[in-house]
């Protein structure tokens, strides 16, 4: 057999086995695309240089079966039917190995070349169960390595293995069903018709057609034939009588009792259940009363921490971008030069002002809070408010990412398995107050009202993506599934990962969002430049003027407002002419409440706007924008109303 | 009974799970099949998820009531 010149390796694991870190420790900061927090739909790709021999390597997300109604998981299958790899790495969480291992036997049936990680060994020694790897490599019939991929332990191992493998070749003998399945099985695969596209190896195709026919994850083994559907229902058929429950339930617990009992006979219990710190922990995360007590000092936490490190960096990094402006209007003056270097500097100071200060921490803090563990948590203490809003649990953590920034916030909602789920949440996201409209709040509320007008506004908002969540959900009444989240076992988070997520999503962001930023800030440079200011403002009279009772002039910061909200503040000045100390001589205090209103909801910023048209379409990118700017109205004239 | 009905706390095992197809294929994905012993572990608030543990594998699921009620068990006598 001829090998291609690079061998493809693929990392497959459940959810949480610590594939990625693994995989992190093998690619190193090599890795050329990432993705945002559970949602690696874009796998990441690299390749490596383990002693002279190159690698391609590539991280799938994490998947509990290979016969998967879930969107995200789906991906895996795709790749993995689609592309033959050369070797397959399946990590397997050591702490739950039988669950585990029904993702290994299937991959066994699957039969191409596999080493298994057996990592965390040390999370399953603290819980009292001892490995026998050698046991479980004979049973299996492929290398089983173990490993704490967290500390590096084992992946020297692993990787030779891995080549060991790669040079050698490896012919894996799938465990049998029950002989009644066996027989089913072997009739489809014994009428398979000729040119049947065939994955893998035969038998793995029938157990897949058996398992799936009739189901929207069996569309990968293309158009069944008429006569091979019917050959399959009666397989299916068959299987149903003598077992009195649906094929895929009898194949999936035909390979939950292999696992289980591969599993008892690779470990030995040391000790019974003992009370781990993780346990203790636990039981007060998740208490009825602490818990949500943590989690509300957590929210407070990450106020506190992103506004004594944004503020000050943001002010820090900003300074040289103004210098610089500052210069080059020195040297070139009024003309169109100026304008567009002006543009060019604002939108790339935008991004690192914005990106760095804010987004920076956020994105840390969100890593530590995965990688530990708590966000499933938070989704699990959330999930009966979220049912208020038509929403449950696992739309948690893009709405706490949505503080950040809604970009990543809506690019996350790709981890809810209904599409229903995701278009309520991706709609409620442009509501949450990011970063760049909490500088507005700060700025123009707390820092002329008062800090508890500004946390007044917040709880405000807060209310807002409750009515909107629950008026909108009126709408889409189709039932949601409801809340079935895996809660992982606590982790001590580790520094390096952290470090390596938030900067693989830091670097998947600035690739989206700041190309973005500085053509909106040109646009806007050469708007100035040709004076559209005005003819926008009388364009736009009637709403400012008349429905918000705004001054004339702040007409222009909507469209600027659009472009990037952030820098509404700024542009409020320039058009009003004043400093920011000097603002409250032009404008009163119910126009900067009516403002800050209006600017914050009237439309998702343009970012967003873009990653909704690609995340959920056209339609619902402009039914996210018209609702916004419905809301806006309604808010604001509220507010002239009540003040 | 269901697993709403179910005490905390006790082994249950598993005697059917109902419900629609896409939901039985989830949980029987992440481990939970008819014969599973299973513990109750822990509930939110407001009549929010249960968290239900499988004591074979020791993996932990928070389920939404819809969910849990569509889990139906039997308790697990122990020998004394």
């Amino acid at each position: 057999m001829s090998r291609p010149e690079v061998p493809t390796v693929i990392f497959i694991g459940q959810p949480n086995s610590g594939k990625s870190t693994l995989f992190n420790s093998i690619a190193g900061p090599k890795a050329e695309t990432s993705n945002f927090p559970g949602t690696s739909i874009k796998h990441t790709h690299s390749r490596v240089n383990i002693e002279g021999r190159l690698l391609d390597i590539v991280d799938l997300p994490g998947t509990y079966s290979l016969c998967t109604s879930d969107p995200a998981e789906q991906v895996v299958l795709t790749h993995l039917f689609s592309e033959r790899p050369d070797l397959i790495v399946n990590v397997v969480d050591a702490s739950t190995l039988s669950r585990g291992l029904e993702l290994t036997l299937e991959l066994v049936e699957l039969g191409y070349p596999t080493v298994v990680a057996l990592n965390m060994v040390d999370v399953a020694e603290r819980k009292g169960i001892e490995l026998d790897a050698a046991k479980a490599e004979r049973l299996l019939g492929l290398p089983v390595v173990p490993t704490i991929a967290a500390h590096g332990r084992g992946v020297r191992e692993l990787l030779d293995r891995a080549f060991d493998v790669l040079d050698k070749g490896q012919s894996l003998k799938p465990l049998r069903f029950s002989d009644d399945v066996e027989t089913e099985v072997a009739g489809v695969e014994r009428l398979l018709p000729p040119g049947f596209p065939i994955v893998s190896n035969a038998r793995f195709t029938a157990v897949k057609l058996i398992e799936t026919a009739g189901h929207a994850c069996g569309d990968f083994l293309g158009e069944v034939e008429p006569g091979l559907r019917e050959t399959v229902n009666r397989a299916k058929q068959a299987i149903e009588k003598d077992r009195g429950a649906p094929a895929y339930e009898v194949l999936s617990a035909e390979r939950h009792h292999q696992a289980m009992k591969l599993a008892e006979e690779a470990s030995r219990i040391l000790h019974g259940q003992r009370m781990t710190w993780d346990k203790k922990v636990d039981a007060i995360l998740m208490h009825p009363f602490f818990g949500y007590v943590i989690l509300a000092v957590v929210f407070l936490a990450f106020f506190v921490i992103i506004f004594k490190v944004g503020s000050p960096l943001e002010s820090l990094l900003l300074g040289p971008f103004n210098n610089l402006k500052a210069a080059l209007s020195a040297r070139l003056g009024g003309g169109l030069l100026f304008y567009l270097a002006e543009g060019l500097i604002q939108g790339v100071g935008g991004g690192v002002a914005i990106v760095l200060p804010y987004f920076l921490p956020l994105l840390f803090l969100m890593s530590a809070l995965e990688d530990f563990g708590y966000l499933a948590r938070a989704g699990f203490l959330l999930d009966a408010f979220m049912h208020r809003i038509g929403l449950h649990g696992k739309s948690v953590s893009p709405f706490i990412l949505g503080f950040g920034c809604n970009v990543p916030a809506i690019v996350s909602t790709r981890i809810l398995e209904s599409h229903r789920d995701r278009v309520l949440t991706s709609l409620l996201i442009p509501f949450i107050p990011c970063s760049a409209r909490t500088t507005i709040v700060l700025a123009l509320i707390a820092f002329y009202l008062g800090p508890f007008w500004a946390m007044g506004f917040y709880a405000v908002n807060i209310l807002v993506v409750a009515l909107v969540g629950w008026a909108v959900s009126r709408f889409m009444k189709e039932p949601s599934p409801g809340l079935i989240l895996e809660i992982p076992s606590l982790k001590a988070p580790r520094l390096s990962s952290i470090v390596s997520k938030t900067w693989l999503q830091v670097l998947s962001f600035t690739k989206f969002a700041w190309p973005l930023l500085i053509g909106g800030s040109l646009v806007l440079s050469l708007l100035n430049y040709f004076r559209a200011d005005r003819w926008i403002n009388d364009l736009l009279a009637p709403l400012v003027v008349k429905g918000l009772g705004l001054p004339h002039e702040l007409g222009v910061t909507l469209v600027f407002g659009f472009l990037r909200k952030e820098l509404s503040l700024i542009m409020m000045l320039q058009a009003l002419g004043v400093d920011y100390q000097s603002l409250m001589t032009v404008i009163s205090r119910e126009q900067i409440i009516v403002f800050t209103v209006f600017i914050s909801f009237f439309i998702p910023c343009l970012s967003t706007f873009v990653i909704l048209w690609k995340e959920i379409g056209k339609k619902w990118a402009f039914i996210s924008a018209g609702l916004s700017i419905a809301v806006a109205l309604a808010l604001s004239w509220a507010v002239r109303l009540i003040l | 009974m269901n697993l709403l009905d179910a005490p905390h706390g006790k082994p249950l095992r598993i005697v059917d799970l109902a419900g629609g197809e896409n939901v039985r294929r989830r949980l029987m994905a992440l481990g939970f099949h008819k014969g599973d012993v299973v513990e109750l572990d822990g509930q939110a608030i407001l009549r929010g998820p249960l968290l239900v543990r499988n004591c074979t594998s020791d993996t932990t699921v928070a389920l939404g009531r819809g969910v849990a009620q569509k889990v139906l068990v039997e308790a697990v006598h122990e020998p004394a």
